[in-house]
Formats: C-alpha cells, structure tokens, sequence
C-alpha cells in the first residue's frame, strides 16, 4: 500500500479510513440533492436557490447497470489491457440516482440488488493510482 | 403564419470511411451531392434559395466553428444569403430543419434550404470535447468511463428488468431494420440479417450487441421548404409540414445525463423527446392514431420498443408483442422506421434530422419502393441530442 492514492478529479470526493465521501449540494428551500456541488438551485419549482455543502456516502438500489465492453474514446483513462467493467446507476438513500463503476464482476452484477460506495483505483499514471468511486453490492 | 411545404430532398448515401459508397469524401462533396439533388427534385435554382438553415458538425468542415451551413454556400456559389448554423448534438438537422420551418411559417423567407452532413471520426463518440472539470460528460468520461453504448445498455437492461424484454426481441428489431434497408438504395446497410446472425454478433455494451447499435457513418441529406404559396409554382402535390418542435428535457428527468440526478416521481427517461413528440400533437391537432408511420432515433433497437410506448402510439408494454407479430413493419399496423431507421444507416450525426424529413417526403409521395407505407397520409420525425436536445416533425400530404 505504498502507492500513492490521488482523485481522477480533485474536490469531488475524500477517502476516509476505506469509507467513500462525496461533496454534493442541497438546495434547503426544495430538498434537492445536487452531485458534483452546484452553486445554484436547478429545480424550476424552487422559488428560492439556498445552497449549502452537502456531503453523502451509504448505501442504495442497483436500478440498472451496464458493461463497457469496449473501452470508452477520451477523456477516459484506463490500465492496459483493457478489462470490461460493470457500470452501476444507483438509486442512493440521499436522493440522488448515481451513475459509478462498480467494483463485482459484470457477471456478478444484478438489477435491483443493494450496494455501497467506496473508493477504488481507475487507473495508474505516473506511478500514481487514480481513484474514483465505484460501487459495490452487498 | 403560412402553412410550408416541402418540396425537394436528397441524400447522399451513407458510408464509413475508405469504403466503396463515401470514400475519401469530404463533408463538404457529401453535403453538395444531397444539396444538388435536393433542388434538382425540387426544380428550384440555387440562386432562387433565399436562406440556408444548417446543421453544426463538431467532427467536420465547418471551419472547427460549426459553420457548415457557410461551407454549403461557398461551394454552391456565394450569393450572399442568410445562414444559421444549428447546433443540437445529434438533434442538430431537427433543428436545423425546424429553424427554417418557423421562418417561411413566419414569413421572413419564401424558400430556404435545409443541409445536414458528416463525415465522423472512427469507433465510439467522443461525448466530451473539453477537458474541464466544470464539463459534466468530462466528467462522466473521466471518472466513470461511459461511453454512448453504454449509455442505450442502461435503458435496454431497465426495459428488461421491467418488460421481460429479452435479448432476442431487441434482435429482432434489427432484423425488422434491415429487411427495410434492402429497398433503400442510401442506407449504408442493404443486407437482411437473421436473429442468429444478430445474435452472434459480439457485445458492445452487455447486453446490446454490434448489429443492435448504430455505428457512425459518413452521408448526407438536404431538403428544399417553402410557403405553400411559393411552392405552387413548381408542384401540384407539395407535402406539408404540419408542424415542427423542438423541445429539452425537464428538471424531473430521470436519466442522469451527467454524474447523477436528483430523484423524482417522474417515470420518463427521456422528457426531450416526449415533450417535442407531445408538442408537435398539440400544435398539429395531430394524435397518435392519425399516424401511419413513424422514423424515430433508433440508435439502439431498444428506443424502438420504447419510444412508441411513451408517446401513446401503443400501450406501455405492448410493444414487443406488436414488433413479433409483425405490425412494426412497413405494412403493419405501427410501422416504425421504413426507412431501415439509424441501425441500418449508421449514425452521421447533424444528417439524421435531414435524412429522416427525406424519408418522410418519400414516403408520403409514395416513392418508397419496397419499403412503401401503404397509402402512407401522415409521417412523424423525431430526434434526440446531447444536451437533452430533441426534435419532432409532422408531414403529411
């Protein structure tokens, strides 16, 4: 565990202790959830933009996935050869439908199943990994 | 507003690059061939073309602005003519098409020319043309790694886990596709498949195949429109434009299109395409049951399932059984994309609004040969973008 561990996007979210955080938005006046942070209420409904720092992690419902295949054209990075992975859209407990990698085996994964974020390798570059987070069922 | 008319399209085939159909072509020779054959069918003179509505390509010509409707003009000679260049991602020639409609509706112009053409880079999309972290696809790409196929795989599991919607049915949409395709001489596919071929063909993005997706391809499409006044002096059977929309999606969406999406009550994956499909039914006085046939975005086979089903031309969950008993075809009940639709054609992405309003003229002219619409009186056009982008067209004769 010597190798450096370094976000694939900076201030998105923080690795604690395994435990995955990531830094959204909530609007007070609607209640709604915003992932990354937003600076401004997109909610059309909302007569009031009141945003604050939301952070979340936990757990949700797998509500459908897919498999890259193939691998994705830039921006996308990955480590060569290319190993096809599992892409999770997750219904979380905050309110949020989420869209990550997820961490099982394509073959592993099932629609409606429970998972949990966490932080996880994407690629290497630099002798450094670059993380992301990714989900994992339960 | 005046009622407007099409009368004149072209096309140039589509193709890949390198192939027998496209060559080495440029986007600009694609764009002059369906430009060309657009007024040639119109029997209108390039001089006479008051404007041109285009659609921006952010892969070719254009000048790396998105100008090609200025390139279209520079070749066909410059005649100092007004020029809007439409930018919608995929939904581009939709809109391309409905800028020109509203302005001969609005009287601004008698007749104007509408040109969408491409010729596209290899392999998959490439969604992000930033790399800035305040770009939601940058982001997607950069921390997921989702690329378009991916992005249809999601909607074909859901519809699975919800329908039972198998992975044969999906198949055979693209059979249904190109047995169309046969009778299209500018599909760049022309080849009926079985559902075993389908079937063998390797995973894009689990669970949809090769042959269920569009590829990219290179081609071209053009229309001619005008007033219906205008349009007297060169036909007696114009086919009109009953109405054209274009819409975006709502807040309540629930397709994350970025990295997530705040969750609602709302059911719809694509409120895009609903609300320019629902839009065009109430400006037209138009309904689902008037009808006969409809060329919808089918990059993958699972929009043809779904997409009818949204916009009320069959119940929610009828759609397979209607695609298995055949009624989806040309001489069903629903046809759905005579043409051979996006899987036949491969997708050049600002054509496809262009190509598709091609199609429909054909159709409604009774031009369609072996894909004929039996006695086809009124068609629907949709198209779908990046952006949350979507375009509708009624025409009828």
């Amino acid at each position: 565990m010597s190798e450096e561990r370094v976000p694939c996007v900076e201030g998105l979210f923080t690795e604690e202790d395994g435990a995955a955080t990531l830094h959204g938005s909530k609007c007070t006046g609607c209640d709604t959830p915003y992932f990354p942070r937003s600076a401004a209420c997109h909610n059309p409904n909302c007569e009031e933009s009141k945003i604050e720092d939301y952070d979340f992690g936990g757990k949700g419902s797998l509500w459908s996935y897919s498999v890259a295949d193939f691998p994705p054209p830039p921006p996308h990075k990955f480590d060569k050869p290319f190993a096809p992975y599992a892409i999770g859209v997750v219904d979380m407990e905050c309110g949020l439908r989420l869209i990550g990698q997820m961490v099982d085996k394509a073959e592993d994964v099932k629609v409606g199943s429970q998972v949990e974020l966490v932080i996880d390798t994407l690629y290497h570059e630099d002798d450094k990994a670059f993380t992301s987070w990714k989900f994992k069922q339960i | 507003m005046q009622e407007v008319a099409v009368i004149g399209v072209g096309m140039h085939r589509f193709g890949k690059t390198g192939d027998d159909i496209v060559g080495t072509k440029s986007v600009g020779e694609l764009c002059r061939t369906a430009v060309d054959a657009a007024l040639k069918d119109a029997g209108v003179n390039w001089k006479e073309i008051q404007a041109v509505t285009a659609a921006s390509s952010r892969f070719s010509g254009g000048k790396g602005w998105g100008l090609n409707g200025n390139d279209v003009v520079e070749d066909l000679g410059s005649t100092g003519i007004p020029v809007y260049n439409m930018s919608a991602g995929c939904a581009a020639g939709g809109n391309a098409f409905n800028v020109g409609y509203s302005m001969v509706a609005g009287g601004m112009y008698d007749v104007v020319l509408v040109v969408g053409g491409e010729v596209m880079p290899k392999g998959m999309i490439q969604t992000s043309g930033v790399e800035e972290a305040t770009d939601p696809e940058f982001l997607r790409q950069r921390c997921i790694g989702m690329p378009g196929p991916s992005f249809w795989s999601t909607l074909a599991r859901r519809r699975m886990f919800e329908y039972g919607t198998t992975e044969e049915q999906f198949s055979q949409v693209a059979v249904k596709a190109r047995k169309c395709s046969v009778s299209n001489p500018y599909a760049r596919f022309q080849k009926e498949i079985t559902v075993e071929d389908v079937m063998a063909s390797p995973y894009v993005s689990d669970p949809l195949r090769l042959f269920q997706i569009c590829p990219v391809s290179n081609g071209a499409a053009a229309a001619i429109i005008c007033s219906r006044e205008y349009a007297k002096k060169f036909t007696t059977k114009p086919i009109t434009v009953a109405t054209s929309t274009v819409a975006t999606m709502t807040f309540d969406d629930m397709l994350p299109r970025g990295l997530a999406d705040p969750s609602t009550e709302c059911a719809n994956l694509h409120t895009e395409a609903q609300n320019a499909v629902t839009s065009a039914f109430e400006k037209s006085g138009i309904g689902p049951k008037d009808i006969s046939f409809t060329e919808l975005q089918d990059n993958t086979c699972y929009y043809e399932l779904a997409f009818p089903e949204e916009w009320g031309l069959c119940k929610p969950g009828q759609s397979e059984s209607l695609l298995m008993a055949g009624e989806t075809t040309p001489t069903g009940s629903m046809p759905i994309n005579p043409s051979g639709g996006f899987v036949s054609f491969g997708e050049a992405t600002t054509a496809m609004g262009v190509f598709q309003i091609a199609e429909l003229t054909w159709q409604l002219r009774g031009q369609a040969g072996g894909r004929q619409v039996p006695d086809a009186k009124v068609g629907l056009a949709q198209t779908l973008g990046l952006g949350g982008n979507a375009t509708a067209a009624i025409l009828k004769r």
